[in-house]
Order: C-alpha cells, then structure tokens, then sequence
C-alpha cells in the first residue's frame, strides 16, 4: 500500500485534481450560461426553453432575454446591386481588352475614348473607380437610375460586358493634380471636403470620394471632374430626382448643402487629387 | 558567456529604440487629439501613427524584450549554456527583417490598419509578412526555451526546474498556444485578401480568431513583470519568497486561463450566442486568480524583508523596505497601477457594465495601465537590473533611475485617470480628431489637456530611460553585484510532476479550448455568415 506522501501519489493526486477543478468549471459555466440563465431568462420574455438555449448556443439569433423583433415590412431597394464574392470576382477577372472595344464602339462618343468626356454635362470617367462604374451601369440596366441616354445603352449590356467597360475606364490614367486650383480652393470648402462640418451632420466628402478612401467602395472617387456634372447631380440628390444612392447617404447630404457649397465643391473637384 | 550577453543586448537595445520611437509617436497622437491641436497631421498621419506606436510597443518592444530576458533566464537561472545559440541569433535577424519590413509599409502609409488589424481593412502583404517574420522569430525562442528546460531536467531529475525558468518556460508554452489565433487568421483570411485572392472576408470569423490571441497576448507582456516580482523582488527587498509553490501555481493559472476567455473582447458582437459568452465572461473571473495569489505572495515575501531590515507593527515593515532600490521602488509603483487596471478592467469583462464603457477611452486607459503602466515599468527595473550583469559596469548613480520610475508612474496615472473618465462620459477610442466646437465635446477638453500632459512626463521618462543606460555603458568596468534570484523560505527539494512541466498543462489547455472555443469557431464552418468586402489600403 503506497503511503500518500509517496512522490508517485502526489503526482497522481496532483494530476487528478486539477483536471477534475479545470473541466468541473468549464461545465458550470455551460450549465449556468447555456441552460440555466437562458431557461429562466426565457420564461421572462415569453420565449420557450428551447429556443431559449438555442439562442444562448448561437444556433438561432437573438438574445434568450428578449423577443426578437421581427421587421416584416416589405424592402425597398434602390439599387439591385448586390457586393456578393461573386460580383466582385467578375470584376476582379473583367477584361480591359474587351472593354476597349465596347468603348470604341459605344461610350466614346460622349466619354471619350481615354474617359475624357466631350462635354461638360457628361462625367469624366478616366481612372474612375470600377466598381462605381458598373454600380451606375447596373442602376441604369435596372431602373434605379435613369438618363434619356444612359437607361437604353445600359439596357443592352450584359453583366460582363458591364464589368469589363468598368475595368477598362478604371485602367485609364488620371491627371495630375492641378495645384493652381487646388491654390484657389476657398478654406471654407476645404474643410467641408477634409473634415465635413459636424454640427449639420456632413460628413467629410474625402472620406468617401478620395481614391483608397475607407467609404461604400461603389462610391466615385472625385477627381478632375466636370464642374457642371457634379452641379447638377447634387442638385438632382437634393431634390430627390436621383435616387440610386444605398441608405439615401447622398441625398441626406446634399439637401443639407448650400447652393454656394455645391458650386464650391463641384469648383474643387474640377481639379485632381489623388 | 560573452556571447549570451551580445544576444541580450541585442534583443534589448532593439525593443527600447521600438519603444522610444512608438513614445515619441503617442504623445504626438495626444496632441493631436487635444483642443490645443497639433499644427501638423491629417487624419492619415493619425492613423498610420497608432499603427506605428501599437506595432512598436506591442508587438516589437514587447516580444524582443521578452525573448532577451528568457535568454538570459535560461542561462542564469539554469546555470547552464543556451543550447542552440545560433539558431537564437537567426531568430533575432528574421525579427528584425520582419520588424523593418513592417515599419516601412506602415511609414510608406500602406498599413494604416492599427496593429489589431480590423479586417475587412487590408494593408499591403508586407506588413502582414513582416508581422508573421516576427511571430516566426518568437517561435524559435519558444523552442530554444523548451529545449533549454528539457536538457536541464535531464541532466537533474526529480529536482525542481528553478522558477525563473518553469514561469518563463509557462511564458513560451503560452505563447505557442496564443499565436495560433492570430496566425491562423492572417494565413487564412487577411493574407489572401491583401494578396487579392479573394474579394470578401469573415469578419466574424477574423474576430474570433483574434479574440483567441487578444486577451493571452497581453499576458504574454505581463509575464516578465510577475517574473520578476516572484524571483526577483524578495531578493532586492533583502528577503526571501515566501512560497515557491503559489509562484508555480500563478503561472500555471496564467497558462490556462489566459486563452478559452478571449470572447469577453467581443461582448457586444452578434456573432456568438450570449452562452458561450457567459462561459468565458466566467472563465475570465478566474483569470484574476494569479492576481490574487501574487498580491497576496509578495506583499507577504516583502513583508518578510521589511521585518528583517527591522520593521515592527502592522505596517511598519513597509517603512522599513529598501524603496530607493529601483527593483522595489518599481514594483510598488507597479502594484499601485496593477490595481486601477485590474479594476477597470473587471468593469471591462462583465457583460453589462462593459456596454457602458465599449469601445470608448476607457478601454484604451485600461490596456496602458496593465500594459504599459504595471509590465513597462518592471521591464525598466529588470532592464536596470541586467544591464550591469550584462555589461560588468555599475550605474554611476540611482538617483536617475528612481526619476525616471516615478516620471513613468505619475505620467501614466496623470494621462489614465482622465482617460477612465472620458470614457465613462462617452469619448470614443480611435477617433484621430473631435469637434470642440460642439459644448459637450468641449467639455471634454480640460482633461484631455491633463491627460497629454501626462504624456509628455512619459516622453521625458522615456528618454530619460534610455540616458540612464548610455550612462551605465559610459561608467567603468566593475565586478557584478550578488546573486539576482530570490530563494524561497523553503527551497523546495521536490515539487509534483505537475508542478514541474507542461503535459498536464497542455491537456487541460485544449480541453478548454475545445469547449469554449470548438462552436464558436465551427458554426462559421457549419452555417457561413454573410461576408464583408476587403477594403484594401495599401
């Protein structure tokens, strides 16, 4: 009979104890957290045992502690663009090349070839964000968005066409800054453009529009833009007549803009920064 | 030996520039912050510098500190030659490649991230690459640790492994065991999203995997202070340790109860179900654990010097310690912020009081406290205590080195308590600027000028920090002082099997893992969640 002070019984007490200790702890924080306290949390909220472990686990949403609310009211996109990992592989393996062409054939006549447009009223689309450019596309093939002469040539392309246009604008080479107007640029709009203004609940337009910028990623990077372009599509999100933007972002903001602003703005973003 | 010093050194000299660089960026990051408003900086910079100052503190100064001192430890402590010293140096160069390939992205401005990374935020693979390098040069030092150990028990069975070493041994174990979350979520989520072989990310799964790091990793930092409160303090206080056993037992806790806890970061996450929550919340309370048995142990082992340097009373004996020794001294000053951070950080872990202070200031003057207020301030005193036996030379005057230990202390109590305060009224963490035009933000002002003044006394302690060493390299050559680890009132002659290793330690390591970690991280497997879109900054 070993005596208990024997090295080999203290290590085996040592060894029996402890994970006895360890896993009896572990479990009663399992008993506690997934059958006891939502079993009693449940019956408070009207929820049954059941579901209410089930929630604890994580296998239902919700809380055990609470009815989960249920909004049943019908959606109302107002876009069908949806950033699914599909999507964005299409656009990740769209074909510059093919897009050339389609170009060439169709776009250039207003965006010009390189993405410089032929008149102030049309956007310039040199180096724009490709994704921005197949959200708008889609938003014209869909309805979301519509324009006498967008809505009928967008309705004609198909999805990867789309992506490959996009990529190939994306591809074409912005400007260079133009430090005189940047030198022009008011202080007032500045601010706007780097910090927003905090007290209307204007966010700053850099942290959306700036290439790289942290913002939606279907958001426009604004650069070297045309001045009338932009006037006129702030005009239309404060008004309401453009409607394509996800959570109405763009036009809870512009209906907060000045028309002194939105001229300034559009004035800045004539100019480059990238 | 000469070359065990040089790998040291090597380690040291490399985590204190780190630090002296991320001190010099986070008083630059309070100004900017502050109403007086630095006249440089763009939200950018901000952002690029909290990714320095965190990549720089946590993960430089901290793991090459560490890995200095467990050279050091296992040379010393175990009284024999580091086995595998050329594969410590190759260690130390692949850190240091990861460590400059890192800090280039981040000052090129491709890895504003912030060190915790926050996917579907992704950097240049550079960064990440640097950031693994780095992991990768901690791993060597794990297995040199556990080799060391292993030879040592070898060549003296049945004896006790000296505690310096069985708690820096804990240390590596639990670092191998910590690494895994966030490795698994670079190689596997944030790596091939940044090299743009994939176009979405898991958040809810990189969360996850980071949360099994976040709470172990800051153990990690912490160990080296508590291994010096138990083998080193009672020895400069002229006493002894009053149980090698509860040293043993507090580092063992430290290995299990750092790791199936790290939910408790992730409390207001919808991902998990509120059970496996409450399992770890629960798992967490133990963490304090160690805590207690340390605040107990060495006041105890302090105790036993105070009375016999001649104390009497009740308190008495407190008096009576040797406070001008910067090991004493520091570990007072580090108990005192030990304990604001504690408690904060209980506030922090319990589900219904953290939603109150989430995410705001607080969190932020919680990690400085247990971070860089109680683990730094002993890295200073362990660093003031090696330097000599490192380099045969005496600090020409302790005056300075006492300056700067309470410079660190008051600086870090002057810039925390504020920040508790902010956070309870609701100021956000992260945030490169505010609108003090806005009256409540304003009001936030004055404490937010305290608290930069608080950084700046860090600043000059910093620097001061880094004189006092240059002092003691230009002093002359002298013989070492006496022995640097404490005995125990009873040495102990044999210790069980389980408190000699690992084994046991592992297995109830993985237990808790499997079951506080298994469905939270398979239910993204069984039932994947909707994906976020990789934002990719640089």
């Amino acid at each position: 009979m070993a005596e208990p002070s024997e090295p080999r019984v203290v290590d085996r007490l040592w060894r029996i104890w402890p994970s006895v200790a360890v896993v009896a702890i572990v479990l009663i924080g399992a008993l506690l957290g997934v059958l006891i306290i939502p079993i009693v949390q449940g019956r408070g909220a009207g929820i049954d045992p059941l579901t209410a472990i089930c929630r604890a686990l994580g296998i239902v949403p919700g809380s055990p502690a609470l009815p989960q609310i249920v909004d049943r009211s019908p959606p109302t996109p107002v876009s069908q663009v949806v950033w699914t990992s599909q999507v964005l592989q299409i656009l990740a393996e769209a074909k510059p090349e093919r897009g050339r062409a389609k170009v060439q054939e169709v776009c250039s006549a207003c965006h010009g070839e390189q993405g410089e447009s032929v008149s102030t009223e049309f956007p310039n689309l040199a180096g724009q964000s490709g994704t921005a450019i197949y959200k708008q596309l889609n938003d014209y093939h869909t309805g979301s968005r519509t324009n006498q002469f967008m809505t009928d040539i967008a309705k004609a392309l198909d999805e990867t066409t789309i992506a490959d246009v996009a990529a190939y604008y994306a591809g074409q080479p912005m400007r260079n800054p133009n430090p005189l107007t940047l030198a022009e640029a008011p202080s007032a709009i500045v601010r706007l453009v780097e910090l927003g203004d905090p007290d209307r609940s204007i966010p700053p337009c850099a942290a959306c529009h700036r290439h790289g910028a942290g913002g939606p990623i279907d958001a426009p990077v604004l650069s070297e833009q045309r001045q009338e372009y932009l006037t006129s599509q702030l005009k239309m999100f404060a008004s309401g007549q453009r409607r394509n933007d996800v959570y109405g972002r763009m036009r809870a903001i512009a209906a907060k803009l000045t028309d002194s602003e939105i001229n300034g703005l559009a004035a800045y973003y004539r100019a480059g920064f990238r | 030996m000469r070359n065990t010093e040089r790998l040291c050194l090597a380690h040291f000299w490399l985590a204190f520039a780190a630090f002296v660089g991320a001190a010099v960026l986070g008083t630059w990051q309070m100004w900017v912050r502050s109403p007086l408003g630095a006249p440089t900086g763009t939200p950018g910079e901000y952002y690029m510098s909290v990714t320095a100052h965190g990549v720089m503190m946590a993960y430089v100064l901290s793991t090459f500190f560490i890995m200095g001192f467990g050279y050091f430890v296992a040379v010393t402590a175990l009284n024999r030659p580091l086995p595998g010293k050329d594969w410590a140096w190759v260690g130390f160069f692949v850190g240091i490649v990861g460590v400059i390939m890192t800090l280039v992205t981040i000052a090129l401005g491709k890895a504003s991230v912030l060190y915790t990374f926050y996917p579907p935020l992704t950097a240049s693979p550079w960064f990440y690459i640097g950031l693994v390098l780095v992991v990768v040069a901690s791993w060597v030092w794990c297995a040199l640790m556990l080799v060391s150990m292993a030879a040592w028990k070898r060549e003296n069975p049945g004896r006790p492994v000296p505690l310096a070493m069985f708690a820096t041994v804990a240390n590596a174990v639990m670092w191998l065991w910590t690494t895994v979350g966030v490795v698994a979520e670079l190689l596997y989520q944030v790596l091939p999203a940044a090299l743009g072989f994939v176009q979405t990310v898991d958040v809810g799964l990189s969360r996850t995997l980071f949360s099994w790091t976040l709470h172990a990793i800051v153990y990690f930092w912490l160990m080296p202070a508590y291994i010096a409160f138990y083998t080193m303090v009672p020895g400069a206080a002229g006493g002894r340790l009053y149980s090698d056993t509860m040293g043993r037992l507090t580092f063992i806790f430290f290995l299990i109860y750092s790791l199936p806890v790290g939910l408790h970061h992730l409390l207001m996450d919808p991902e998990h179900g509120n059970g496996f929550k409450f399992i770890q919340v629960l798992l967490t309370a133990f963490v304090t654990a160690p805590t207690v048995l340390t605040v107990f142990t060495i006041p105890a082992s302090l105790e036993i010097a105070g009375r016999l340097r001649g104390g009497r009373g009740l308190f008495g004996w407190i008096w009576a310690l040797p406070w001008g020794r910067p090991m004493v001294l520091a570990t007072g000053l580090s108990f005192v912020m030990l304990g604001f951070g504690g408690l904060g950080g209980l506030i922090n872990m319990a589900y219904g009081m953290n939603a109150m202070i989430h995410n705001t200031a607080w969190v932020t003057a919680h990690f400085h406290l247990i971070y860089g207020g109680t683990s730094v301030i002993m890295y200073f005193a362990i660093a003031y205590e090696l330097w000599p036996r490192l380099t045969g030379r005496q600090h020409p005057s302790l005056a300075p080195l006492r300056w700067q230990l309470w410079l660190w202390f008051v600086g870090m109590m002057v810039m925390t308590l504020p920040w508790h305060w902010l956070g309870l009224q609701g100021q956000w963490r992260r945030v490169a600027n505010f609108n003090y035009d806005n009256p409540i933000i304003a009001s936030w002002g004055p404490l937010v000028v305290v608290s930069l003044g608080g950084g700046l006394l860090l600043l000059a302690s910093a620097l001061l920090f880094v004189r006092n060493l240059v002092a003691l390299h230009r002093s002359a050559q002298s013989t070492p002082t006496g022995p640097l680890y404490a005995l125990a009132v009873h040495p102990p002659q044999r210790v069980p099997a389980a408190l000699n290793g690992f084994g046991l330690w592992n297995v109830l390591v993985l237990v808790s893992m499997l079951l506080a970690y298994g469905y939270p991280i398979a239910q993204f497997v069984i039932a994947p969640s909707p994906t976020a879109i990789v934002h990719r900054t640089g």
